[in-house]
């Protein structure tokens, strides 16, 4: 909701122009009205309309400077000769009539442009960039009219202290956690042209091998390509320029030329997770000493020892992890950071970055549970016996033969446990989840939930682990498990889950893998720093900056917002990154005007599920890479998805729309 | 096959095709100005949109794949508007300067305003300084460009340099060198070819010459055993160059279709100016002959003229001498022994379409640009592996190279036999190679190559998904002294592991000769040279006994490796004697010498068809149509293997016979664009410490009996103690080394300094 004078947003026609307050209709778009805590904005405007919050705006001029922001930020497009040059022209005829030079042909010229450019442009930004100009051309006539008749220039011409600040997303750019500029990685992997596809993605995402690989990808729910077929398989195209970087044996291909020196500023980095290597290769970037603390005799977090091989080779992450250190970053490894530690951070570093995880496994809450009961097994402790054997060798593998396992969870986690179990020789692999088949699906991905019941792991949906019964020597052998139905709301809130009295069963196992869910270890924070935490027990930050209630102390990850994905992880250290490197130079904290753009974006939602999408053939199928078969990887940790071959990447990679748009702010 | 309509028209269309293409092949227009069949859609002119049943919006043909039962039309009163609007705008501030504008007459820019009717500029853009590029052969006029992408993409996904990409900036975009600030490329100049206006323009050729007073000759390129197609593009000298004789102007090539390097573009003035015929010369010649008893040549001559040959031969005992091309033939006989098909399988096309290749024995970069750009076309269109094995590492191939094998020199006799026990071992049905290749002494051939058992290992499990694989075989095979095992350990590959195996003919007309001269091992008595050194010479690149036409002046036909037989065409009048003047002379009775095409051996695999029947032409639904390909025969078959000899040891500085980018001999080095280069001995620094040689020094090297000077230059670029030696700048005693081992350890004498 948003309170606006005018608006055109997404089809919506409000003019509060000339009426009394108390009669204003509002916008239902939580459109920015505020800039900033202490900025409010007059107007915005973007790829569908846009809104004047403040009726002193002139709107010839906003609309000239949104056909310059298309001209000044046509380098993410610029590919085709509607957009290219009718961009171009716009900004002339709008500037022209602005100045106060215009004639009425002029306005005709820019509708016919307008219609060119919106109909047959290359990229959305192309055929979006008109629609507001229009909508001003047809509801605000009498201004350009003005300025054409009268030839003068509108009022705000000669102004310069108004800022219009503009960014460029698009849909899946405002889904993605990291906010990847995925139409240009796509764009280099359709042109052929990988080392520009690698170079997009590192520009905000440095594990491209890592999220060409397992990332849950959120962006492919809000791509645009959905609402005429099905989304574009984004995830899987951005390994190709990974790996040709990787196949080709090339030097670094960086988003920019890393510093050439060092400038005299230091971070320490606790944990070499997602988030500390991402945080550590964008400070590295700009020249500034990033000293990463590491527990694990491995570098890599989660991803190392907790994503299975056949998902994630380590021979593939290491050259993320490489990648990183390509940037000077210090590692020091086998050290668990303490109170104390930090403690000599806060002094001996310009800032800290939290970034250590969770790595506690949650009980799954059933009678009798202990975690040191025999045949009881976190699935982090279990995860990390698996993948330190079978990536690094280090310590002994599991072995299951003749073993029957049961896991409770419903994320990625706990499917890695059973396709690990699966892996080693289990005799009977099942999986206990609270809710249903669909939403096992959608917590983890269509392809993970198949693969494993493709690879033996029994499902057992809507049911829970009441009680632990143990033998005679103390070990756990049984499970007690109730089973629970959807019982609808009468009055249409969500579904119920309820117990079905009488339908508890057994299950005799040796072994139960709690994978509900996980916590982080507290304990290295001092306590005197009296550091706020959430009400789910992570770091508190407020969800921009990531600095924690103590100035200088930063945390990202999985430590801050909890057990989540890496992208996740990813997105907020590159922030965190972003705000330190500021921080360490100036003392303040701040943020970007593209970052608090991009926030605002993503409260008002790029996707539109119900946009009609024009100018496309539709039905064209997503491509589906070729997987080793059941026989060729359950006994063993090949990667199970072979990837794109190249005719199915280009043919992938043109179905997309390239659905770039502007938005703009005038503040 | 899909069904579909085009304006009505019911067209059968192929599956994966585009609109466009669909369209295109059933002969119905769609206009485009950034569409180039060779390279993937570029998307970036719009003007190809057009409109299907059903559908809301326009759609972009090129891109947009037929659908069964798709209705397409491909013109109405709105696409025209939006396709004229597309045209006012690309011709927004074009200067108009036509009248200079070397595209001018063949323009695309000036053949799309035409057709949509743009006479007047409604409305402009404030414009900005444009650059002027001018490189050694490619200039680059930016204010000219309309930024359609095609040198862009034919740069990157056709030649493999990648040398140039856009600079983005909206109305200020343009096209700029990659990485670096000058242009560095292997100049072929397909971004001039395929450049729809005069932005991407021949430095040499600018102002010269309007194009509708260029008169085109079909042929086929001289250079190298490719034989590409290309037109030499001719006119009279104007009254600035004295006088009004016909003059080649500049090549060009079917861009679309087919794709030309820089020695074929730039170097096309080879010819041997000849106006009258020497009498005198010529009796003095034909006395020769009939007192010589060998009658030496190379390979670029054409089939007829080595059916001529071959006649004299017949008729008059001669014996012919041809090192190179005997190399050739025996490594040809030696691999169909193997196979039991003359010939060989692979070509240029499958090699594109491989997603998996493996070349041995060859700098391919330089060795053979055709070769070249197909592999890059299998890496770029399949993402194909590209194993490259080489005593050197070449690093402008790195980009399309996935494993790069480095083994000694001398060893790829061991190298070939231990990759086809490494790839085929499973394959193999036959005993007694089951057994050749079980018993090899892995050990030994590991440890005197250098080519690890792991390597072998990644070799065969990156190959292992692939389905089509490519084995590029090079000239350091084919004139290996073990030449003949190696031939049959390349045949295997065919034989047993279904590969492609493309042997690549050292010079433009190798397989040519060796298929239609019986080649004598060794000369005898007087010899009579033939673009060769003899007794008595007769040349095509001057200062023999007598004159002869050279390759631009002929008609004829080459036999390509492609094993295609192409047809070339005089571009330039010639007015002296050819070789069957002198055969005439002497007793053959021949009144053309095309006359010979249709006699070439059919028991070779030639055809009898006439000169002027042999097809070249392009077309929409066919592609390139040029020539005929030779048939494979039945060869009875031998399936013994040689056991491998013992590898050979280089050990301290090796040269590497191995001609600069561009350059393939006298005909390259005479032409006035490529005949500036000075003759180079390229090498690392390591080099110039085992060879205690410093940058800039004159050196006197002897090989295999020829004498030459060189200018040592360090190479960064290159590793170890090899270096590269030309050879194409020693006129006719290049023939002399031409079928040698390419390595050598040669004396290298120091005397001199360049102050450079």
């Amino acid at each position: 909701m948003a309170r606006v004078v005018f608006s055109t947003w997404r089809g919506e026609s409000i003019d509060n122009r000339g009426k009394p307050e108390s009669e204003w209709v509002e916008s239902q778009y939580k459109l920015p009205e505020q800039y900033e805590a202490d900025r409010n904005a007059k107007a915005f405007i973007g790829w569908d309309g846009f809104a004047i919050f403040d009726e002193e705006v002139d709107v010839v001029r906003l609309g000239t400077e949104y056909a310059a922001t298309y001209q000044k930020y046509s380098e993410a497009c610029g590919r085709c000769a509607p957009g290219r040059w009718g961009g171009r022209i716009l900004y002339d005829l709008m500037d022209k009539i602005a100045r106060g030079e215009g004639e009425v042909s002029d306005l005709e010229h820019l509708k016919e442009v307008s219609r060119t450019m919106m109909e047959t442009s290359k990229c959305e930004i192309g055929r979006t960039v008109p629609k507001p100009l229009l909508d001003m051309m047809e509801h605000y006539e009498e201004s350009f009219m003005e300025l054409i008749e009268e030839k003068r220039p509108s009022k705000d011409y000669h102004l310069e202290n108004i800022d219009y600040i503009a960014k460029v997303t698009a849909p899946c750019m405002d889904a993605c956690p990291t906010h990847v500029d995925i139409p240009a990685y796509i764009e280099g992997v359709r042109d052929l042209r990988y080392d520009d596809s690698l170079r997009a993605t590192r520009q905000t995402m440095p594990l491209a091998h890592t999220c060409g690989r397992v990332c849950p990808h959120p962006c492919e729910d809000e791509c645009r390509r959905a609402n005429l077929d099905e989304p574009i398989s984004i995830m899987e195209l951005k390994r190709l320029g990974a790996d040709y970087e990787t196949d080709h044996r090339l030097e670094w291909l960086h988003p920019y030329q890393p510093a050439k020196e060092k400038i005299d500023k230091k971070v320490a980095i606790v944990g070499a997770g997602p988030a500390g290597l991402t945080a550590a290769y964008y400070l590295g970037l700009e020249g500034i000493q990033c000293d990463v603390y590491e527990e694990l005799p491995v570098l890599g977090g989660e991803v190392a020892v907790g994503v299975p091989e056949y998902r994630m080779p380590i021979d593939k992450y290491n050259k993320d992890i490489e990648l990183a250190k390509s940037v000077g970053t210090n590692f020091i490894m086998n050290t668990k950071v303490d109170a104390d530690m930090l403690r000599r951070f806060d002094k001996e570093y310009d800032a800290t970055l939290l970034a250590f995880g969770t790595r506690l496994s949650k009980k799954v809450r059933a009678k009798n549970e202990r975690e040191d009961m025999p045949g009881y097994w976190g699935a982090i402790s279990f995860l990390d016996q698996v993948n330190l054997w079978e990536k690094y060798r280090i310590g002994s593998p599991v072995d299951l033969t003749g073993k029957t396992v049961v896991c409770v969870g419903g994320g990625f986690t706990s499917m890695d446990v059973v396709r690990c179990s699966i892996r080693a020789n289990a005799e009977k692999v099942i999986m206990l989840y609270r809710r249903d088949e669909k939403t096992i699906i959608r917590n983890t991905t269509y392809e993970e939930y198949h693969e494993a019941v493709e690879e033996g792991v029994e499902f057992i949906f809507h049911s829970a682990v009441e009680e632990i019964i143990e033998d005679e020597n103390g070990r756990l052998s049984k499970l007690k498990v109730n089973r629970f139905e959807l019982v609808p709301d009468p009055d249409g809130g969500r579904p119920q889950l309820v117990k079905i009295e009488g339908a508890d069963f057994f299950i005799e196992c040796d072994y139960l893998i709690p994978a509900v869910s996980q916590a982080a270890d507290l304990s290295l924070l001092p306590e005197e720093w009296e550091l706020e935490l959430t009400s789910w027990n992570t770091l508190k930050t407020n969800g921009r900056d990531y600095m924690t209630s103590r100035k200088g102390l930063f945390a990202a990850g999985d430590c801050e917002y909890g057990p989540m994905t890496i992208v996740n992880a990813v997105g907020q250290a590159k922030r965190a990154a972003s705000v330190i490197s500021r921080y360490v130079r100036t003392g303040e904290i701040t943020l970007t005007d593209e970052e608090i753009m991009e926030d605002h974006l993503r409260k008002l939602r790029v996707y539109d599920k119900s946009e009609k999408v024009r100018g496309w053939l539709p039905g064209l199928p997503r491509q589906v890479s070729e997987k080793l078969s059941v026989e060729e990887r359950r006994d063993n940790n090949r990667e199970v998805n072979l990837g794109f071959t190249q005719e199915e990447a280009i043919a992938e990679a043109e179905r997309c729309m390239r659905c770039y748009y502007i938005a703009m702010t005038a503040v | 096959m899909i069904n579909i309509t085009i304006d009505g028209h019911k067209i059968e269309a192929k599956k994966g095709e585009t609109i466009l293409q669909a369209a295109r092949r059933n002969g119905h227009y769609i206009p485009t100005m950034c569409y180039l069949t060779k390279v993937k859609p570029i998307a970036s002119c719009r003007l190809c949109v057009v409109e299907v049943e059903g559908v809301d919006g326009f759609i972009l043909s090129c891109q947009a794949p037929v659908v069964e039962g798709m209705e397409v039309r491909t013109d109405s009163k709105e696409l025209f508007g939006h396709r004229q609007n597309i045209m006012k705008l690309y011709d927004v501030n074009h200067p108009l300067e036509c009248g200079v504008c070397d595209k001018s007459g063949a323009c695309d820019l000036q053949n799309k305003t035409l057709e949509f009717g743009v006479d007047a500029q409604e409305f402009s853009a404030k414009e900005h300084k444009r650059d002027l590029r001018k490189w050694e052969f490619i200039g680059y006029d930016e204010s000219l460009c309309i930024l359609c992408e095609k040198c862009v993409h034919v740069c990157n996904e056709v030649i493999g340099d990648d040398a140039i990409e856009i600079h983005f900036g909206g109305y200020g975009s343009k096209i700029q060198p990659k990485g670096s600030e000058e242009l560095e490329c292997t100049n072929c100049g397909e971004c001039i070819a395929v450049c729809p206006v005069g932005a991407m323009i021949s430095t040499d050729f600018q102002y010269k010459a309007n194009a509708w007073e260029l008169e085109r000759v079909p042929a086929s390129c001289a250079h190298c055993s490719a034989g590409c197609a290309l037109y030499y593009e001719r006119r009279h000298t104007g009254a600035l160059d004295g006088g009004s004789e016909p003059k080649i102007f500049r090549v060009t090539n079917e861009f679309e279709f087919n794709t030309l390097c820089g020695a074929g573009r730039f170097g096309y003035d080879f010819e041997n100016r000849v106006e009258n015929r020497d009498e005198e010369a010529f009796k003095r010649v034909v006395e020769a002959f009939k007192n010589a008893k060998t009658i030496r040549f190379t390979s670029r001559i054409t089939n007829e003229e080595a059916l001529i040959l071959q006649s004299l031969k017949e008729r008059f005992g001669y014996k012919l001498v041809n090192e190179e091309a005997l190399n050739f033939s025996k490594f040809l006989e030696n691999y169909a022994s193997m196979t039991g098909k003359t010939l060989y399988n692979g070509s240029l096309e499958s090699l594109a379409d491989s997603d998996g290749v493996i070349v041995v024995g060859s700098r391919i970069l330089t060795d053979n640009p055709a070769v070249r750009y197909h592999v890059t076309m299998a890496s770029k269109r399949h993402n194909a592996r590209v194993v490259y094995m080489h005593p050197m590492e070449d690093l402008q191939m790195k980009n399309v190279v996935t494993q790069f094998v480095k083994y000694e020199v001398g060893t790829e006799e061991g190298v070939l036999a231990m990759l086809a026990r490494a790839m085929l071992k499973d394959k193999v049905d036959i005993k007694k190679i089951e057994s050749f290749l079980e018993e090899l002494d892995e050990g030994y051939l590991s440890a005197e190559s250098n080519v690890g058992e792991e390597e072998l290992e990644e070799i065969k499990n990156s190959l292992k998904r692939c389905k089509r694989i490519s084995l590029v075989i090079g000239e350091d095979c084919i004139n290996h002294p073990r030449s003949a095992n190696i031939a049959k350990l390349a045949a295997l590959f065919e034989r047993f592991g279904n590969l492609n195996v493309l042997p690549v003919a050292p010079k433009t007309n190798s397989l040519g000769v060796s298929l239609i001269c019986d080649l004598d091992e060794e000369a005898e008595g007087e010899t009579i040279g033939y673009n060769a050194p003899g007794d008595c010479v007769l040349s095509s690149i001057g200062g023999g006994d007598l004159d002869m036409p050279a390759l631009n002046q002929q008609e004829g036909t080459f036999t390509t490796l492609d094993k295609r037989v192409v047809p070339t065409n005089a571009a330039l009048p010639y007015g002296g004697y050819t070789l069957l003047d002198i055969a005439n002379a002497i007793g053959l009775h021949g009144r053309y010498t095309i006359d010979f095409t249709s006699k070439l051996p059919e028991e070779k695999g030639f055809k009898h068809v006439d000169f002027d029947d042999i097809p070249y032409y392009f077309s929409n639904r066919e592609g390139e149509v040029r020539g005929y390909e030779l048939k494979r025969l039945k060869h009875s078959v031998d399936s013994t293997l040689d056991e491998v000899e013992e590898l050979p040891e280089f050990n301290g500085p090796v040269l590497y016979r191995c001609d600069p980018v561009l350059q393939f001999g006298p005909l390259t080095a005479k032409t006035s664009q490529l005949g500036k280069e000075r003759p180079t001995l390229f090498g690392s620094s390591q080099f110039a410490i085992a060879a205690k040689l410093k940058e800039g020094m004159q050196l006197k090297i002897r090989v295999g009996g020829v004498e030459m000077e060189r200018v040592f230059t360090i190479d960064p670029d290159l590793k170890g103690t090899i270096a590269l030696n030309p050879t194409y700048d020693l006129g006719l005693s290049e023939d002399l080394l031409s079928s040698l081992y390419r390595f050598s350890q040669s004396k290298i004498e120091v005397v001199g300094q360049t102050n450079e």
